[in-house]
């Protein structure tokens, strides 16, 4: 009995740092922000309550829709895109070809640098007026433009940006292709499956629940992407409005423009979405994700 | 087992008390060194400001001078360019640990009425002496007869102009009553003789300023817009029409330019015209090997250029330091000792104290000696009133900026843009008046 009780505070002891992190500076701050969401705050003077005003100008707000747009817009393209180019890569990887294990981490390297500022700023002269991408292009006999800051296609270059970010969900894809038997592949060849009625039968129906995995995880991120649009639009969201994400502009409201507790309902109902597609994509996997074991 | 244990829960509960008593000894010598702030111990100021290199290497020089001279204060620097400098400050003023002195521009009156800015009349004619500055100026840093900032510095707005590149085009240089159509005129017949060079870059919100004083209004007066729908539309038909005669930067360069003097399009060679502030043009000329010359503004019709003088930028104090005397000493220092003004020299702009001013001609540079004589001729041609940036500074900018690029890049009609710039700037400047 009393080895149990020492040894369970000595579990906490062991948790308290983390314990105090979750509580000073996750927990805390978050209700102290569902607070502020009620209130006028800028920032400088005291907080002063107004219900639910904030959210109400949020709906009439035209910046806010916008930036629902930019956003929703990177992550209908940018998640699957990086889904389906991570699964595309991880299939080629396992195979067994000669230093495989060179190429594995190659490929995994973007996802560790890629949410950096010093990846951001190259992304910016990479699609720049006179980046690498026009030169390429000049060799084509095009003409190119400069990406990164024309409304029609900054959005896009963010979004490749995402893409080659796919090393996480590579690693966790050939994770789960190792793990599909290699018997229902020898069977399913008996019985005259080609390649592709393989892959469309065999390895995806087996990859489900992974890919759930990866969904939910990259949609999080991409909903919440923030470092790239700052830095490439030096935080204005511009060329007008083009890349204002969702987090760029509840950044820019309380930081630049004193409105923190119109800041704290946006990220509120960030938070609320969030955890609703969640909600969805965990109750529709009833009907796609394939468990071997009957899912229970 | 037991005793491993035991000296585990010993050790965390050690660090934690020894952590504990650092803590403790912190802040008994803190709160020793206010009692005794007149004795040897230690003060530490924080100093704020955004620039180029050239800045930071003279304000630093000029802060290790006030360091030998007063040994009991030392002086935390803490510098950067201009994009996210603001976002920063606001941040420490959340966090209450904003630096004790910190430059502003002319959204000062921001600051000053949320009250995070020190009023500094007890300290007016004793630690800090305003009697050489200009009266102006001195105004500029007033609100609600209350002195917040010492102006660093007079400036009035001008297009530089890159001589090499005009040469090159073999196109004459303005003359010194040159209109909107002869800038016109000239963008154009540069953007076309140049390869890969434009004319001119788009003027947005500054430009806009003057504008506005060519058309005999005044932007804002005491939280009341002088301007309306008319005008907006109007700047943005003037701009549509220079970018249709083809002497304006394409829209996607200049969304990616930035506003430091060493990146700016006209240094990097993107543009052969570029509005700036008078103070900048030596930081402007010493980045470039191309001859830069700094030229008055255009005239309307009418002959008015509606160039007015500007406080460049202000320095103020924090109304959280534990140090407002020293606060005001570091003040007076900055903006009226012989020795520190000379190593400041003009990048923040022409001196308001009159004798600093004088001082600084005798000495000063060719490229100075253009921005003395610039802010001379405005100030004895012109009768524009200088008019404080909008309330909502950061917000407004935003706006303007993003109705001109979604002009510019076709995405919107000048009416359309107009229209929600401002509906949009009426909202804000409400917001921001409100008190």
């Amino acid at each position: 009995m009393r080895h149990i009780r020492k040894n369970t505070i000595t579990a906490y002891l062991f948790l308290l740092p983390w314990l105090i992190g979750f509580f000073g500076l996750v927990l805390g701050p978050m209700v102290s922000s569902l607070y502020l969401s009620f209130t006028e705050y800028d920032l400088l003077t005291a907080p002063e309550w107004v219900g639910l005003q904030n959210f109400i100008e949020m709906f009439q707000d035209s910046n806010f829709w916008q930036s629902v747009r930019v956003t929703l817009g990177f992550v209908l393209i940018g998640v699957p895109g990086q889904l389906f180019f991570a699964l595309f890569i991880a299939l080629l990887l396992n195979k067994g070809l000669k230093g495989i294990g060179l190429y594995r981490t190659v490929y995994y390297i973007p996802s560790l640098l890629g949410g950096s500022v010093a990846i951001a700023l190259l992304w910016k002269n990479i699609f720049g007026f006179e980046g690498i991408v026009n030169d390429f292009l000049a060799i084509l006999g095009i003409e190119g433009r400069s990406w990164v800051s024309h409304p029609d296609y900054a959005l896009y270059t963010l979004i490749i940006l995402a893409v080659w970010q796919f090393g996480a969900s590579m690693v966790i894809f050939l994770a789960g292709l190792k793990q599909i038997p290699g018997e229902l592949y020898d069977a399913s060849a008996v019985d005259g499956a080609g390649k592709f009625s393989q892959f469309k039968s065999i390895t995806i129906p087996m990859l489900t629940p992974v890919i759930l995995f990866n969904l939910v995880i990259e949609l999080i991120k991409a909903l919440q992407v923030f470092t790239p649009a700052y830095i490439v639009s030096e935080g204005t969201g511009g060329p007008s409005g083009s890349t204002l994400f969702y987090t760029l502009l509840l950044y820019q409201k309380g930081f630049s423009y004193f409105e923190m507790g119109y800041a704290s309902a946006m990220a509120w109902i960030l938070v609320l979405v969030l955890a609703t597609l969640t909600a969805l994509i965990f109750f529709s996997s009833k009907y796609w994700v394939h468990y071997e074991n009957g899912g229970s | 087992m037991q005793i491993k244990n035991r000296g585990l829960i010993f050790s965390f509960l050690g660090v934690f008390l020894l952590s504990a008593c650092g803590g403790e000894e912190n802040a008994d010598s803190e709160s020793e060194e206010q009692d005794q702030s007149s004795d040897a111990d230690q003060i530490e100021l924080r100093v704020a400001w955004w620039g180029g290199q050239e800045r930071h290497d003279q304000t630093l020089e000029m802060i290790e001078l006030y360091e030998e001279k007063n040994p009991d204060v030392t002086i935390e620097a803490e510098y950067s360019g201009f994009d996210g400098y603001f976002d920063q400050l606001s941040t420490q003023f959340a966090a209450g640990n904003a630096p004790d002195i910190i430059q502003y521009g002319g959204n000062l009156n921001d600051f000053v009425s949320r009250d995070v800015v020190l009023p500094l009349d007890d300290y007016v004619g004793e630690e800090l002496d305003l009697s050489n500055h200009d009266e102006a100026m001195v105004e500029a840093g007033t609100f609600d007869d209350q002195f917040y900032g010492v102006t660093l510095g007079t400036n009035a707005w001008g297009v530089l102009i890159n001589e090499t590149l005009f040469e090159e085009a073999n196109v004459s240089l303005p003359g010194e009553e040159w209109t909107w159509d002869d800038f016109d005129q000239t963008a154009a017949e540069l953007t076309e003789a140049l390869d890969g060079v434009y004319g001119t870059e788009y003027f947005d919100h500054n430009g806009f300023g003057i504008f506005v004083d060519q058309r005999g209004k005044i932007l804002h007066e005491d939280g009341e817009l002088g301007i309306n729908q008319e005008d907006v539309e109007a700047w943005f038909s003037h701009w549509e029409a220079i970018r249709d005669h083809g002497g304006v930067v394409l829209p996607e360069i200049q969304a990616a330019s930035s506003t430091t003097p060493e990146q700016s399009m006209i240094v990097q060679g993107e543009v052969a015209m570029q509005l700036i502030p008078s103070n900048l043009y030596g930081a402007h000329n010493n980045a470039t090997e191309d001859d830069l010359a700094f030229h008055i503004h255009p005239y309307n019709e009418e002959g008015r250029h509606g160039v007015s003088l500007r406080p460049s930028q202000f320095m103020a104090g924090y109304s959280e330091t534990e140090h407002p005397q020293e606060v005001a000493e570091f003040l007076d220092f900055m903006v009226n000792d012989p020795e520190a003004t000379e190593i400041l020299g003009s990048n923040r702009g022409v001196p308001v104290n009159a004798e600093v001013r004088a001082n600084l001609i005798e000495s000063a540079s060719e490229e100075d000696k253009v921005m003395y004589e610039y802010v001379d001729w405005v100030s004895s041609t012109s009768d524009s009133p200088y008019v404080p940036n909008l309330p909502g500074y950061n917000e407004t900018e935003a706006l303007f900026q993003e109705m001109s690029e979604s002009i510019a890049f076709d995405q919107i009609s000048i009416e359309e843009g107009a229209a929600e710039y401002w509906q949009s700037l009426q909202e804000i400047v409400e917001n921001n008046t409100e008190d």
